[in-house]
């Protein structure tokens, strides 16, 4: 029986999980089926910039915090251009489902331009309110690694995930199985902003914070697919994006990054990113048993007691163990001694597991990319 | 280095002195109990050795205990000096005790005695504490640092704050330095509003700052911590639900915030980094800021550098142990190191993630204080305050609003009287503490959510969700208009339940709707549709009359029953500060309709015991009760039992996370105990502990088959039921003042005819004001009956003969199947006629016959006996010509508890909890009159904050707090104790006017000591005569308004400091001369004294002891026996 809160009578809606459990609630946004990885995230504030992180493509979000929507969606435009209206991190949502208790059906923000039931519909996305989310996150804490399907009653088609198959005979659609890379990157070059240092970000699902904050250090940014062919670019620096699914499943990106580390350009590496520059440089990556899904991951410094509060969602991390010789830990979780970043002893190479740019959460980690800005020279 | 580094290697125990807040006032109340009891818990920890100072003697802070040494002193620089000389501690922690502990710190630090012991600061420097508190200093830094402060400038003269005004432009704010919960501020329109607030402001505090008002903006607050290392964290932030301009200790404050966006939130967060970084804070703080709705746009208002009441809040609603932490932090621990205990396996260095929503109600007794205005503004006036929590908003705000009216049936049940348009205007434009009713009032009548958002700037999205409450309300009651209404109120709420899908019905509870909710709106429709009134279709105007609270709470047992037969069930739920993310062994719960499984709880296999705590704090019930409840769970789980605590205050000890094995932060209603006792299957449950509300939940939840522990229901009845009671005394040949339950007004003037005036006049239904007075003459007797409302058949009226010049003489004791195991018998200075809660009391008694006690303790055995007491009781007894006369019994845990307990060294309330589990007490064998020492409890007013309240004494409770102190005679221990409840020894002059003429008399037995104080003495004309005639020369002064230098003038021009006003009679005429001298006496920072007994205890301690505080030698108080 879903934990019913709207006065209004919807459609209802059920969730299947891999683990054989199944629970009924009602639905919201578009009539679709649609399958994928069970996340979560614990963090307050912030649902529009997840739901738009490229980061959690192909996954069904569930929101631990059962209050979602109350300051509504702002207006989001077509395509990324200068500049970028904040609120959002691409301009269209890359979950394949979303999972609340209570959705707010109206909201009242001075920049809200719909409510989240009507963005989802818009946008061709179910979601399902009205389930216990604390105890869906007990599951998956329980078993990492689950899949899920949402069943609308009379559903009219099903949700795709840019161009990637449909699971056969209904099965469970698992997104790490694919280059998830390739459904979220830029298909071509993307030059923005006018500033003395050129960027060159390669693209793995960049969320928009991070142009913004380069183009407020007063930098030009040129977005570059994932699998372009980088020896011939001319950028004074480089920066590999945070990006959904396994690091080892995007292609030859890491044999191209470990090109880079030749010359002498600053490169920096955040989540995705981070676990790319790391195989790149000969370390390994595994999954981790739960991942870090929240706004308030707390890292520290190796060798220092500063610490920084951390917005985090990734389910892979690198093996310090693993690092090769001139490689050395940059960051740990304070919780769990896992590794959050790692740097080069000489060469202006380093990355981070976390989201230094945040949107949503903390952001008391910018230094990180204001420094590897001013590390930049313009030849 | 970092303290606690510095400490290790003192090569002993270092010890630190821990600074308390004194006495509970409007503004500083039960919070410091808590963070200052979690910081000597967190010290004992580093085995360090704990000196407390502080003379509340009710908290658990000064309970005595192994490493920790409690001084009951008030919390003063000269005090805490003599204390620092003989204990010699090596560190100084003030951060936990409120303004309190803060100035005195700073007092202590400017005055070098500090420096001259070698004593270290633990926490914030002295310099960072002026730079928060001094509102220019404050201001300046934050132009500095570029954070953005409302247009403002400092004053410390009149004419200062006008060239602020007039730079600034009206209206403006005019708020207070060194000084929290508003006192001393206010808003001004122009120059005359400016003045009436800047004067007596500039009389209590060294500055004020005049600031640009943006009345009508967000309030937003953030708790943040920082170590010594700069690492700092945001425990949380808070959103008020009413906007900027009513002070945040009078707003309800939603937590997290809820219509703030990510970029807002890290907007604001980010800033309260950049603040406390400045300051350089090592500990807690409470940034305070004001958020444009239409923008980004931000000004900060205000820091406090300190534990405070929003700390206390914080630490509740997001379960992340703040006062605990902040006691390691300041000690020079940092938070990558620490460990959280909520959750065992994250470290302090973490900000807590909520999956839940949690509301604070503040709790007012305005309607106590004839006169007192019930504006809500920018001073605090609320006495207490509830904390709710649910996973939905309005869950959430329907449980708050049963736990603040502790009344089952929530907003339904309040009196709902339909105003007229403009009044509702008036009341939702200029908010009163019936806001939030006000707002639901405006919803029924049909009005839409934009005109209420114009007239109480309150955000839309709170607005939109009290809507939907509104709606649901009518769709219930429209249930009741289908069944036959001649059934039986359980037939009628079954049939009108049965339309009703499951689905339905759980979306009802899940709207946050009780059981007596439910069935109110039923029974007031059948009622109505019983007196036939026509019913237009869509409009349902639900009746006015309420009904009696056992009728429906027998009736929603028929709505439980049939709920839970649909299995629509709460689940428990935990706050672990992790949403779930990791495991955590948390045993902090609440339960939730927003959830369909508990989660995993580890049983313990003990017999469990369900302790209901207090709830709210208000007048009446404070921290005394709360830490009954606490020595009852600490005991419980000594002797091996579950200990569960059920309640909803986040200021208390109860509700901390270590003083029981679980906790159930919840509403103290049937229902709720009902569901926590389906779950937990208690072996009983302990209302003995929790003052008047649980023990009102005895009989009810003993119908329903619940086993108390302690008295049985039967005896719990008897001495609450005034004539089952009065009848046993009869029987038991004991005597009490002669009463009559009349029902019209022939009754009344007979029994008048028989025992003549004063009269002691009960109304048993109360529409506003004082629920009890004397009458002295027909005339007060009419004003008063028609204040009360008619007298009538199901409104009678209790009139009981007044005694006039009676001791007052209380038993505290703990008896068991009828027989007193121990009893403490205590005398009150003040005659009958000051509620026992208000008077001054002292154990062992001094002024008392043998005889007398000894027939108080014959007639407390056979009341024992009579209504087989088993377990904590209070007997409270008059004497005259040692004749006594018993007045009430009140078979639970009294306000008095932790005073004597503390003062004889037994713990009343371990002794009644091995009552009520069977096992054979702990008793002590000194008996009370071979003491060493005296205890003085006095009261603690805050009429300060009270503006229009007549500061007098009556039958009727008045006090917010109260301090206690020992001392090695009366003396002493009424010297200390005075001066902790802020009524300081006369340094400059003394001003006299005694009313009645037999006051004038009592008031003559102090005369020859004044000539050993050595003051000026003044007086109104009358006494001035009177005393002339007894060879007492005292300056005249004219009453107020009657002459150039009247006795008004001589307090505002602070040629006193101690004003002794005794009332014409025990009534409260506002206007009065009197009322005029008392009010401006309070305001003007001047101790006053309204009662003669007092007085003279007072008067001739000071002239026994002239110089009390260089010839006092500190005494700490001794531990339990
Ligand atoms: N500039 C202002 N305009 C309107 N209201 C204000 C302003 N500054 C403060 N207030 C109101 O006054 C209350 C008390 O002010 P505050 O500085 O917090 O005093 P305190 O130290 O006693 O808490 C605040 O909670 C707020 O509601
Ligand atoms: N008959 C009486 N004569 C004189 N004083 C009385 C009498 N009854 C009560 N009082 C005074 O009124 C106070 C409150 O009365 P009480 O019955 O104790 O009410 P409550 O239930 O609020 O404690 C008492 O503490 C006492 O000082
Ligand atoms: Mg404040
Ligand atoms: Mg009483």
């Amino acid at each position: 029986m879903p934990l019913q809160n709207s006065s209004k009578t919807r459609r209802k809606c059920v969730l299947e999980i891999s683990d054989g459990s199944q629970y009924e609630g009602d639905l919201i946004g578009a009539p679709l089926t649609s399958g994928g990885e069970l996340v979560f995230t614990t963090g307050m504030v912030g649902y529009s910039e997840a739901l738009t992180d490229p980061s959690y493509f192909g996954q069904i979000l569930v929101f631990a915090y059962p209050l979602i929507g109350n300051y509504g969606i702002p207006s989001i435009p077509p395509s990324l251009s200068l500049p970028i209206p904040r609120g959002i991190e691409s301009n269209k949502i890359h979950t394949a489902a979303v999972i609340l208790t209570i959705d707010s059906e109206e909201a009242f923000h001075w920049n809200s331009f719909q409510s989240l039931d009507q963005w989802l519909k818009d946008q061709g996305v179910p979601g399902i309110v009205g389930l216990d989310t604390r105890h869906i996150i007990h599951q998956i804490r329980q078993s990492p690694g689950l899949l899920a399907k949402i069943l609308p009653e009379a559903p009219v088609g099903t949700r795709r995930l840019g161009n990637l198959p449909l699971p056969q005979n209904d099965g469970f659609f698992d997104p790490s199985k694919y280059e998830v890379v390739s459904q979220v990157s830029t298909p071509s070059r993307l030059r923005l902003g006018k500033g003395k240092k050129r960027i060159g970000i390669i693209d793995c699902g960049v969320k928009w914070n991070i142009i913004r904050q380069l183009i407020e250090h007063d930098c030009e940014v040129e977005l570059v697919p994932w699998n372009e062919n980088l020896a011939d670019m001319d950028c004074n620096g480089w920066l590999i994006s945070n990006g959904p699914g396994d690091p080892m499943m995007t292609g030859n990106l890491r044999q191209e990054v470990s090109r880079l580390l030749d010359q002498d350009r600053p490169i920096l590496g955040i989540c995705l990113g981070h676990q790319i520059l790391a195989l790149a440089s000969g370390a390994q990556t595994t999954r981790m048993t739960y991942g870090h899904r929240s706004h308030n991951q707390p890292v520290y410094q190796v060798g220092t007691r500063t610490g920084y509060m951390t917005s985090q969602n990734h389910g892979y991390v690198v093996d310090e163990a693993t690092l090769k010789p001139g490689w050395v830990p940059w960051f740990r979780n304070a919780n769990d001694q896992t590794n959050e970043g790692i740097r080069h002893v000489e060469k202006p190479f380093r990355s981070v597991q976390f989201h230094p740019e945040a949107a949503g959460g903390p952001r008391e980690s910018g230094w990180i990319i204001s420094e590897f800005v001013a590390e930049v020279t313009c030849q | 280095m970092p303290i606690n580094k510095k400490l290790s290697n003192l090569g002993r125990t270092p010890k630190i002195l821990v600074l308390g807040s004194g006495g509970l006032s409007i503004g500083q109340a039960g919070e410091f109990d808590y963070s200052g009891t979690q910081a000597v818990k967190a010290l004992r920890e580093e085995n360090i050795d704990v000196i407390v100072v502080n003379p509340n003697i009710a908290t658990v802070q000064t309970n005595p205990q192994p490493g920790v040494t409690v001084y009951l002193y008030p919390v003063e620089p000269h005090w805490v000096e003599k204390i620092i000389e003989k204990e010699r501690p090596d560190g100084i922690v003030a951060g936990f005790g409120g303004q309190t502990a803060l100035n005195c710190m700073i007092a202590l630090h400017d005055q070098g005695i500090l420096e001259k012991y070698g004593v270290i600061n633990c926490g914030t420097s002295v310099a960072t504490l002026k730079l928060t508190e001094d509102r220019d200093l404050f201001a300046k830094r934050m132009r500095e640092i570029d954070i953005p402060i409302p247009p403002s400038f400092a004053a410390t003269t009149l004419n200062e704050a006008k060239a602020a005004a007039d730079n600034i432009g009206f209206p403006v704010i005019v708020r207070a330095a060194y000084a929290l919960g508003g006192l001393g501020s206010g808003f001004a329109a122009n120059h005359a509003e400016l003045e009436s607030l800047v004067v007596p402001a500039l009389a209590t505090s060294p500055q004020v700052l005049v600031e640009k008002s943006l009345k009508g903006w967000k309030e937003v607050e953030y708790e943040v911590m920082r170590d010594c290392e700069g690492n700092i964290i945001t425990i949380c932030n808070m959103e008020n639900f009413d906007p900027l301009g009513i002070h945040t200790g009078d707003s309800i404050v939603v937590c997290p915030s809820q219509t703030l966006s990510d970029d807002e939130y890290q907007i604001l967060r980010n800033a309260a980094q950049k603040i406390v970084s400045s300051f350089e804070i090592v500990g807690e703080c409470n940034v305070q800021y004001t958020l444009d709705p239409k923008s980004h746009e931000f000004y900060v208002i205000e820091i406090n550098a300190r534990l405070s009441r929003s700390s206390a809040l914080a630490s509740k609603a997001s379960g992340y142990p703040i006062a605990y932490v902040a006691a390691k932090v300041v000690l020079g621990f940092d938070l990558l190191e620490l460990i959280n205990p909520v959750t065992g396996v994250t470290y302090a260095y973490y900000e807590p993630a909520l999956d839940y929503v949690t509301i604070k109600v503040p709790r007012w007794d305005l309607q106590k204080f004839k006169g007192a205005s019930r504006q809500l503004g920018s001073t605090m006036k609320s006495v207490g305050e509830i904390m709710s929590i649910g996973r939905s908003f309005q869950e959430a705000l329907q449980k708050a609003v049963r736990m603040v009216t502790e009344n089952g049936q929530g907003i339904s049940g309040y009196k709902n009287e339909v105003m007229q348009e403009d009044e509702l205007c008036q009341q939702l434009k200029n908010p009163t503490d019936t806001r939030l009713y006000n707002v639901i009032q405006a919803f029924r009548v049909g009005w839409d959510i934009e005109k209420i958002h114009k007239l109480t700037d309150i955000d839309r999205w709170f607005l939109a969700k009290i809507r939907e409450i509104t709606i649901m309300e009518t769709t219930i009651a429209n249930l009741a208009q289908g069944p036959l209404v001649t059934l039986s109120d359980d037939a009628f709420i079954e049939a009108s339940l049965k339309k009703l899908t499951p689905q339905s019905l759980r979306q009802i509870k899940i709207l946050g709707f009780s059981d007596e909710q439910i069935t109110n709106l039923l029974l007031k429709t059948k009622d109505l549709r019983l007196q036939q009134k026509p019913q237009t279709e869509n409009t349902t105007v639900l009746p006015t009359q309420n009904l009696s609270e056992r009728r429906v709470q027998n009736a929603s047992l028929i709505v439980r029953k049939l709920r839970k037969s649909l299995g629509i069930t709460p689940v428990i739920k935990k706050i672990d500060t992790t949403a779930g993310e990791y495991p955590s062994p948390s045993n902090y719960l609440y339960m939730s309709y927003l959830g369909l499984y508990h989660d995993p709880m580890v049983d313990d296999f003990k017999p469990p015991a369900l302790v209901l705590g207090s709830g709210a704090y208000r007048i009446g019930t404070s921290v005394e009760f709360d830490w009954c409840s606490v020595s009852c769970s600490q005991k419980l789980v000594r002797e091996g039992w579950r200990s569960i605590i059920l309640n909803c205050n986040p200021e208390t000890v109860s509700t901390d996370y270590n003083s029981s094995d679980r906790l159930y932060f919840d509403e103290m209603t049937l229902e709720r105990i009902l569901d926590i006792c389906d779950f937990e299957r208690p072996k009983g449950v302990v209302v003995c502990m929790g003052g008047q509300l649980p023990n009102k939940l005895a009989k009810p939840l003993a119908a329903t088959g619940i086993r108390l522990l302690g008295h049985s229901p039967q005896t719990i009845d008897l001495a609450e039921d005034r004539s089952k009671f009065s009848a046993l005394l009869d029987q038991l040949g004991i005597d009490q003042p002669r009463w009559i339950e009349a029902r019209n007004d022939h009754e009344i003037s007979e029994f008048i005819e028989k025992v003549g005036f004063p009269v002691l006049v009960r109304p048993s239904y109360v529409l506003s004001g004082a629920a009890m007075r004397v009458a002295y003459d027909k005339g007060s007797l009419d004003e008063f009956l028609a204040a009360a409302g008619d007298v009538s058949l199901d409104h009678p009226v209790v009139i009981s003969e007044f005694i006039l010049g009676a001791r007052e003489i209380e038993v505290d004791g703990v008896a068991r199947d009828g027989e007193i195991l121990t009893a403490v018998v205590s005398e009150h200075v003040e005659n009958a006629g000051v509620h026992s809660g208000d008077a001054t009391l002292v154990v062992p008694p001094q002024k008392l016959y043998m005889e007398t006690v000894r027939r108080v303790r014959g007639a407390a055995k056979l009341i024992a006996q009579g209504i087989k007491l088993n377990g904590p009781f209070n007997i409270q007894f008059l004497a005259k010509h040692n004749q006594i006369k018993v007045i009430e019994c009140n078979a639970r845990a009294a306000r008095s508890f932790p005073f004597v307990s503390k003062v004889i060294g037994l713990n009343l309330a371990d002794v009644s909890t091995d009552v009520m589990i069977g096992r054979p007490p702990h008793l002590t064998r000194t008996s009370q009159e071979d003491l060493p020492h005296v205890g003085v409890k006095a009261p603690m007013f805050s009429f300060t904050r009270l503006s229009g309240a007549d500061p007098v004494l009556g039958v009727e409770m008045a006090s917010t707090g109260e301090v206690g102190c020992i001392g090695p005679s009366f003396d002493e221990a009424l010297l200390l104790s005075l001066e902790a409840a802020k009524c300081k020894r006369p340094k400059k002059g003394i001003l006299v006017s005694a009313g009645p003429e037999y006051e004038k008399m009592k008031f003559l037995e102090s005369a020859a000591y004044f000539k050993e104080i050595g003051l000026p003495l003044y007086a109104t004309d009358g006494t001035a005569k009177f005393l002339a005639l007894h060879g007492i020369d005292a300056i005249p002064l004219a009453w107020p308004g009657q002459g150039p230098d009247d006795a008004l003038e001589v307090i505002k021009k602070g040629k006193v400091d101690l004003v002794i006003n005794v009332p014409k009679a025990l009534e409260h005429q506002e206007l009065t001369r009197g009322a005029l001298i008392r009010r401006t006496a309070v305001q003007f920072g001047c101790s006053l004294i309204t009662n003669m007994e007092a007085t003279n205890a007072f008067v001739q301690a000071i002239g026994r002891n002239p110089d009390f505080t260089r010839d006092h030698q500190v005494m700490p108080l001794p531990p339990y026996a």
